[in-house]
């Protein structure tokens, strides 16, 4: 990175529940830069969300610092009114209207209705006429879309979103990326955490991955998926026989179910001799792929062992 | 900044919510109920005179002082409570409390105006069951001063200017002595994302210490009670006593106050929101 961050994570640590408690985030030191769109991936329970609710000061570390802007994050801190964000699902009084759910939040603070992001907000949402609805009859997804209309009301500098795009249509879900492109694009900060891989692999620059509250693994896409590169994907017509044949190749360091085929850690053997020392044996070659793509980089980060916990 | 845009928006969700009307509502109706069943019950023997519900067949001034009675010691509480429990644990429960506090307003200024607007309730809820009270009390009893003799046993004498005034001393000491209840509801309110809990420590106070205080072996242990004094209005009305002897009342609800609203403010400021 190349400018000071405008998220800064240092030294963080949180234990719930005093010195015997739960340890949530351990030692975790991360920054995003202005403009950044930084993904934070983790397996449950990793602190993803910990994290982010101290960066909101809605949670107080037991050490470290979280700060926005170079400002120390405190509870309520003035500078979280350059923040939006959506944090696990978006939560709204249910009796009231959606628009009247936004105007009383707006209007909390003391700043006068109606926000300079309004009008943008509203479009995002695109919940039409059932805006003026009460919230008790909306969906899941247009709870979703209305938390982030709130999170755009102040025309925010900065983004923090835990798990955004949870109970939207894929359709919903593209219009969110492509307009967290778009602010990623035009100097907002995003921080995004998601359970979605394919989400933070299309939006996000920069990806910090957590397990068990430490921080495993930080860098832009590319560089996390580089060391999957190596790896290719084989669909053939007899998977045992193509496994024995390709642990006895020369150069292959592994070979992995990966239903329906296998995946092979080349580790420097061209795919064409792999391809040949297959169809040598008589094993039928349907489909050759390699694969560098995030989920692969990130389930060799946290190991399988953890993802399945 | 204030609390005042806080408590401008908690008022306004307060009014739009169908639960308010029905609590209020229960304010204004068993009033009515109490007044149609004083006026068409039986009439009360010689020896219970001196109740507020014997005199109140004398004057429409005198039903709603009756009514305030009645509701004080129970239903005033629960809805006194409802308003009080539910001010942060129901936000907590919506998941609202996170993202009001990201906006981000202080916590000390969140809780003030959420206090603010439980009091303003305490007081509308008491102020209903005495305004309907006096109007279904005229029209009941007719709206006149209250002349009675009953040789050295009792006599009461007063005007109607002074039983307005009574009425009003009344209404604000038993609002007053609601304030220990909203206290220890916010409190608990903080501290749990329950209303219901946080209801039930409200009700469980006032109930407790009306428990306790129906214990004469306690001695003047009851004196410290937030109710010992609650019922002491009363004597306003039924014998010519001053205002001013109601001061102990007052002065109890004090530290009641000190405790539970110190620690809901220091436990909301240092508390991680994790609803």
């Amino acid at each position: 990175m190349h400018d000071a961050p405008v998220i800064s994570v240092a030294a963080l640590t949180k234990r719930f529940g005093g010195d015997d408690g739960v340890l949530a985030v351990d030692d975790l030191t991360f920054g995003v830069a202005a403009g950044q769109v930084c993904g934070m991936l983790g397996p449950n329970g990793a602190g993803k969300t910990t994290t982010l609710r101290v960066l909101l000061g809605l949670v107080r570390p037991t050490s470290g610092r979280a700060s926005l802007f170079g400002t120390r994050i405190t509870p309520s801190a003035p500078v979280l009114a350059r923040v939006g964000t959506v944090i696990e699902q978006a939560a709204f009084v249910p009796y009231l209207s959606g628009m009247r759910n936004l105007k009383l939040w707006w209007e909390a603070a003391g700043t006068d209705w109606p926000p300079p992001g309004l009008d943008r907000a509203l479009d995002i949402a695109g919940l039409g006429p059932a805006i003026d609805r009460k919230v008790k009859t909306y969906s899941l997804g247009m709870h979703q879309r209305l938390g982030v209309a709130r999170a755009l009301l102040g025309n925010p500098e900065v983004l923090v979103l835990d798990e955004p795009t949870v109970g939207l249509d894929p359709q919903e879900m593209r219009s969110i990326r492509r307009m967290l492109k778009d602010m990623g694009g035009s100097g907002v900060t995003v921080l995004l955490s998601s359970h979605l891989l394919t989400e933070v692999e299309e939006v996000c620059s920069y990806v910090v991955v957590m397990d068990r509250g430490r921080l495993i693994a930080e860098g832009t896409v590319e560089e996390l998926t580089s060391e999957g590169a190596r790896t290719a994907y084989v669909e053939v017509d007899n998977v045992d026989a193509a496994r024995r044949v390709l642990a006895g190749l020369q150069g292959v360091r592994s070979v992995t179910d990966s239903a329906p085929g296998l995946a092979v850690d080349l580790d420097g053997v061209p795919r064409a001799r792999m391809v040949a020392a297959l169809v040598n044996a008589g094993v039928g070659v349907e489909t050759v792929m390699q694969r560098h793509r995030l989920e692969d980089a990130f389930v060799g980060l946290v190991g399988e062992e953890t993802m399945r916990q | 900044m204030t609390a005042i845009p806080v408590f401008r928006t908690e008022m306004s969700k307060q009014v739009r919510r169908p639960r308010t009307y029905v609590a209020l509502g229960i304010m204004v109706v068993l009033p009515v109920i109490m007044t149609i069943a004083v006026r068409f019950g039986e009439r009360a023997q010689r020896a219970e005179v001196e109740s507020l519900f014997s005199l109140a067949r004398q004057s429409g001034f005198v039903m709603p002082a009756a009514a305030l009675l009645f509701m004080s010691r129970f239903l005033l509480v629960v809805v006194v409570a409802i308003f009080a429990g539910d001010a942060v644990a129901g936000e907590a429960t919506w998941g609202t409390l996170r993202y009001t506090l990201v906006r981000p307003i202080g916590r000390a200024r969140l809780l003030a105006g959420k206090l603010a607007m439980a009091l303003v309730f305490v007081v509308m809820a008491t102020l209903l069951i005495v305004v309907t009270g006096l109007v279904a009390g005229g029209l009941a009893f007719g709206w006149h001063r209250v002349d009675i003799d009953f040789g050295s046993f009792f006599s009461l004498h007063k005007s109607s200017g002074e039983l307005l005034s009574d009425l009003a001393v009344a209404s604000a000491y038993v609002a007053w002595g609601m304030t220990s209840v909203v206290a220890v509801a916010l409190m608990v309110s903080t501290m749990t994302d329950s209303s219901n809990g946080a209801i039930g420590a409200g009700i469980g106070l006032f109930t407790t210490s009306e428990i306790l205080n129906a214990i004469p072996q306690l001695g003047a242990i009851r004196t410290g009670l937030p109710t010992h004094y609650l019922d002491d209005w009363q004597r306003l009305i039924t014998r010519n006593e001053s205002a001013t002897d109601l001061w102990h009342g007052v002065l109890i609800q004090l530290p009641y106050l000190a405790v539970f609203l110190g620690i809901a403010f220091w436990w909301f400021k240092r508390k991680d929101v994790l609803s």
